[in-house]
């Protein structure tokens, strides 16, 4: 048999989920005056490194653990922002499946997450309210990673609440981030076209209206 | 699959070291005790140290027993993947018996995930 296979309509192109090296990022005026340096400037990633780094953490029922992303010695600091101005952190987040329920915070005591409603506030130690804005594994599975976070240097401390789930004695909670360096130069003049194609980066509080 | 040989002993045996990015799986095991000098009672134990967490600002290493099953003297049992299922070693996976016993073979198939 011979076959000539026909030629496809249309093709779909997937876009890299990471920053790539060429691409232009943009920091809203949202970004708090601290951040002067970056604050309503476009950048182009001038080179990147992927650095993958597995973080485990064996948590009891009912009790949970804070994972400050932000640099120091701290117990709960993973030392995982950046020391240079012009270099952004984007990092990827994925969990291999447990019994546990992650919230964010920025900084720390400052849901990312919460409602209009006064009372509408992630609180693990409420059985409702545990779950609201609460991210699981299924979420942002360890092989296809679905939670992404920009540091740059001296960010505000980013808090990951991991919280053990009831029915089991103990979780191991395994979260493998993979943390894309990129080094910026700032595009001084940037034309309208530059500022369309940019990846805009905002800071956390416009997440919270 | 990795897969390790060992005897009953009264001190727990390791069979597959904690690995910090993963959990430890028995995928089988078989418990030959056909030449064994008597009854044994056979567990799969689970060694770790908990993480600092917000409530336990010093834990310490922690035993949980996760599987435990006897083997007649006489008998060869064997396990497979569906019946240890659910059983899920988050440090090191170890086997420990009642007594020690050289003749008590234990084979333990596992996996890291």
């Amino acid at each position: 048999m011979l076959e000539l296979v026909p030629k496809p309509q249309f093709s779909v192109v997937v876009p890299p989920k990471l920053l790539q090296e060429g691409y232009l990022v943009y920091f809203t005026g949202g970004w708090p005056s601290t951040h002067d340096a970056i604050r309503e400037k476009l950048f182009r990633i001038e080179v990147c490194n992927q650095v993958p780094y597995d973080r485990p953490y064996i948590i009891p029922t009912g009790d949970y653990r804070d994972v400050d992303f932000s640099n120091g010695s701290g117990t709960f600091q993973e030392g995982t922002y950046p020391e240079n101005q012009n270099t952004l952190f984007e990092t990827l987040i994925g969990f291999k499946p447990g019994a546990f329920i992650s919230h964010w915070y920025v900084p720390a005591g400052k849901s990312v997450h919460q409602l209009e409603y006064a009372q509408m506030y992630p609180d693990i130690t409420d059985v409702n309210l545990r779950y609201l804005g609460a991210r699981m594994a299924k979420d942002s599975p360890y092989e296809d990673p679905r939670i992404k976070l920009y540091f740059v240097k001296d960010l505000a401390p980013v808090i990951m609440r991991l919280y053990c789930l009831a029915g089991v004695d103990f979780e191991k909670v395994v979260a493998g981030l993979t943390i894309n360096k990129c080094h910026m130069r700032e595009v001084p003049n940037p034309t309208d076209d530059q500022m369309l194609k940019a990846k805009v980066i905002r800071y956390y509080d416009e997440l919270r209206w | 699959m990795p897969s390790l040989v060992v005897t009953a002993h009264t001190t727990a045996v390791s069979v597959a070291a904690d690995r910090a990015d993963a959990v430890a799986i028995p995928t089988s095991m078989t418990i030959d005790n056909e030449g064994g000098a008597a009854d044994r009672v056979i567990r799969i134990q689970d060694i770790f140290t908990p993480s600092v967490t917000n409530g336990v600002a010093g834990p310490v290493e922690t035993t949980v027993d996760r599987f435990r099953i006897t083997a007649i003297v006489g008998d060869i049992i064997t396990l497979s993947e569906e019946d240890l299922k659910g059983v899920k070693c988050l440090g090191a996976l170890v086997v420990i018996g009642d007594a020690i016993d050289a003749d008590c073979h234990i084979s333990v198939g596992y996996k890291h995930e």
